[in-house]
């Protein structure tokens, strides 16, 4: 029963979190709307039994990426609400020819990658409950530790990466004074 | 038959719903008993007793988006820490406390290093100035 | 695992008379109802002390700081000034509610509530003892770091909202004080994981005894620098001075929260006292043994064997002994928070960023790696494990 509460709640959450965030006209709206959208995806993941992976969610998503799209979107001024003289909302790259074929294409690659994760899904078996409450932390720790320990060392090296390139990104041309 | 049993999570809905609850019922109440006069001078921004300059949204300075991405590298490594660190005790008991130690080094070393980098360039640095510096910079308050 | 206030009431025999009772009568299996609303009945009069301890928070700062200022502070409301934060309370809720022309309507509203909903949140976490925890969630620590960013966002939104600006460079150093301040924080509290060896409140409580020398802080050396990294990375994240800019009385107006009237800042200021207990408890359940208490009374079963007592009522006693440690460690810590705000000067915000990222944060890393390798090197022991066993060695010996 409660179960079924939580799943709803969250998807609804979620769904309704990204409906928004493609429908609002302001930027900053948007960006609390996906703030409610990963809060609902944190709840699905606590629905499955992935404990660790939904505190995960809240820590990183919710608390971390939300964070730094809002400074993103204060940085970049882009915070007004766009309308053009017939009431419709202004987008620059609105009506470009390019913007339009590659949206064909990323529609077509999404099309594939919906279908080819749900083969899988309609064809399991409905019948099977969830397993019990485990302890999902010391199972990926376990797993972390053992069988996925070159995983585990290259994504350091992956945020090595991303560190030093977000420093070299955001730092300012320097002028030359002599 | 063994199920999922969700129940544990009741607590963290209920508290969430009692936030919104408590913050939308005592401003309900309050909606009913308090004065609602607006006037045009309590609704312009304070700006210590003169007229509001411009809009605040302007640009900022790109120091602020640094720190949260420098926030979000480190976040993702503590949650990628947070399991193994859980089990290293159990490792510890079996004897392969060594190897995990090894590994739990070089995940920290490499970060060590990343933020060492940020350090030496001047990431980290708050006040960034290109210019020759001709006066002492900020000595957390300590006089010479 | 996941133990919850219902998992401990399920002991008892009139816990399962009222389950079979209600499923009688309903029909259908009446666990979760019965669960459900005892969930809610904990979950209000958590909520209920918690605001209290929050509002008796303003008024012992007020007092404590006039303590510190050799002045008398609030003494008219009530016997020696206590009800002064009701009459606050009603103050607040009775005055206008002033939304700026330029605001941005919703986000302003929302803001506070943003806050407080990660607050509230976290209580669910809270070990005020080991039967009376909510819900000891398996990723217990973690849930919590995770709910207290969400106040940062709150924070953001309500410097950004109010279209001054004050409150948005009030908002912007707030958000990036509370995301910089998580760093060290986190990762002191991976350290403790390691020493623990799970994420579960209870794991990392149970990891402690009663007694102070068997508490993580005095465990090694790492972790005790680690206490204190801890408890000013938590202060810096609640915003409590000398780490206040985000509000800054004098150079802020009063930062994020400078447009805010009535209820929405008194939200906000609820969210802050109820943070800095919340912070507090988590140190004292870190680092100070959480809720037990010395010669393991809190169990019960030495009251059961002493005086024969009924194993529910001994366990009833026992969870309020833990209570009572438990609220006694909080309240020491949040006097020193008090005291230490009253104490020292503000920083500068550039002296805070560098006090995270230069100090804080290499310290942090150094107790990291320190624990690790303590625990592999002395199989876990603490320092006082290892003193004795050396001192029963080399008494054995002669």
């Amino acid at each position: 029963m409660f179960s079924n509460t939580l799943f709803l709640a969250s998807a609804l959450l979620t769904i309704g979190g990204a409906i928004a965030v493609v429908y609002s006209k302001n930027l900053m709206h948007a960006c609390i709307y996906l703030l409610a959208s990963l809060f609902g995806v944190a709840g699905l993941y606590a629905c499955i039994g992935a404990d660790f992976l939904a505190a995960t969610q809240l820590v990183v998503y919710a608390g971390g990426v939300v964070i730094l799209m809002l400074f993103a979107i204060m940085l970049t001024g882009g915070t007004g609400n766009r309308v053009n003289r017939f009431g419709l909302e202004k987008i620059p790259s609105m009506g470009n020819q390019k913007t339009y074929f590659f949206a064909g294409i990323a529609a077509v690659v999404s099309a594939a990658v919906i279908v080819k994760i749900m083969i899988p899904v309609l064809r399991a078996n409905p019948n099977i409950a969830p397993g019990a409450n485990e302890a999902t932390v010391e199972k990926i720790g376990t797993l972390l530790a053992t069988d996925h320990i070159l995983a585990f060392e290259i994504s350091s090296v992956l945020l090595l990466g991303a560190l030093i390139g977000a420093a070299v990104i955001s730092r300012p041309r320097k002028e030359i004074h002599d | 038959m063994s199920t999922l049993n969700l129940d544990v999570y009741m607590p963290v809905v209920i508290l969430i719903a009692l936030a919104m609850l408590v913050a939308g019922g005592s401003l309900f109440l309050g909606s009913l008993i308090r004065p609602h006069n607006p006037n045009k001078l309590k609704e312009t921004a304070y700006e210590c007793g003169e007229e509001p300059i411009g809009t605040a949204w302007a640009n900022f300075n790109v120091r602020f988006y640094v720190i949260a991405l420098i926030f979000i590298i480190f976040d993702v490594e503590s949650a990628l820490m947070f399991p193994v660190a859980a089990v290293f005790k159990k490792f510890n008991e079996i004897g392969l406390g060594g190897t995990l130690l090894m590994s739990i080094l070089t995940f920290v070393l490499v970060l060590v290093a990343g933020i060492v980098y940020c350090w030496k360039k001047g990431d980290l640095d708050w006040v960034k100035s290109f210019q020759h510096q001709t006066s002492t910079p900020p000595t957390f308050g300590k006089k010479e | 695992m996941n133990s919850t206030v219902v998992s401990y009431f399920a002991q008892s025999n009139e816990f399962q008379n009222t389950v079979a009772w209600f499923s009688k009568a309903l029909g259908f299996d009446a666990t979760s109802l019965v669960a459900f609303v005892i969930f809610a009945v904990f979950a209000l009069i958590i909520v209920g002390a918690m605001a209290t301890v929050g509002g008796l928070g303003t008024y012992a700062e007020r007092k404590i700081s006039a303590d510190l200022q050799a002045r008398i502070g609030p003494n008219r409301v009530g016997p020696f000034g206590i009800l002064q934060f009701l009459a606050d309370g009603v103050k607040m809720i009775l005055k206008e509610d002033i939304v700026t022309t330029n605001a941005d309507k919703f986000t302003f509203n929302l803001a506070p509530f943003l806050c407080l909903i990660g607050v509230f949140a976290t209580l669910a976490v809270v070990p005020y003892s080991s039967g009376f925890m909510l819900a000891d969630l398996n990723v217990g620590i973690f849930y919590l770091v995770g709910m207290a960013s969400l106040v940062g966002v709150g924070v953001f939104l309500g410097g950004y909202a109010s279209n001054s600006k004050w409150s948005m460079l009030g908002g912007m150093r707030g958000a990036s004080q509370i995301i910089s301040y998580e760093i060290p924080a986190t990762i002191t509290i991976i350290s403790i994981v390691l020493l623990a060896g799970g994420l579960s409140m209870k794991t990392l409580i149970n990891g402690q005894g009663g007694a102070p020398h068997e508490w993580y802080i005095l465990h090694n050396p790492f972790a005790f620098i680690g206490f204190f990294v801890y408890f000013i990375s938590a202060l810096a994240e609640t915003n409590r001075a000398p780490f206040d800019l985000p509000e800054a009385e004098s150079e802020l107006v009063s930062g994020y929260h400078t447009e805010y009237t009535g209820m929405k800042f008194g939200l906000f200021a609820l969210a802050e006292y109820i943070e800095v207990f919340v912070v507090c408890g988590v140190a004292v359940a870190l680092f100070l043994g959480g809720y037990k208490v010395p010669f393991d009374l809190g169990s019960g079963a030495i009251l059961v064997e002493k005086l024969g007592l009924d194993s529910m009522l001994a366990q009833n006693i026992g969870q309020l002994l833990e209570l009572g440690s438990f609220f006694t460690k909080t309240l020491v810590l949040y006097y020193v928070v008090i005291w230490v705000r009253w104490t020292l000067p503000r920083l500068r915000v550039d002296q805070l960023m560098t006090l995270c990222w230069k100090y804080l944060t290499p310290i942090a890393i150094f107790n990291l790696l320190g624990c690790a390798v303590w625990m592999y090197a002395f199989e876990g022991k603490s320092i006082f494990a290892l003193i004795m066993a050396a001192s029963a060695g080399s008494g054995g010996g002669h």
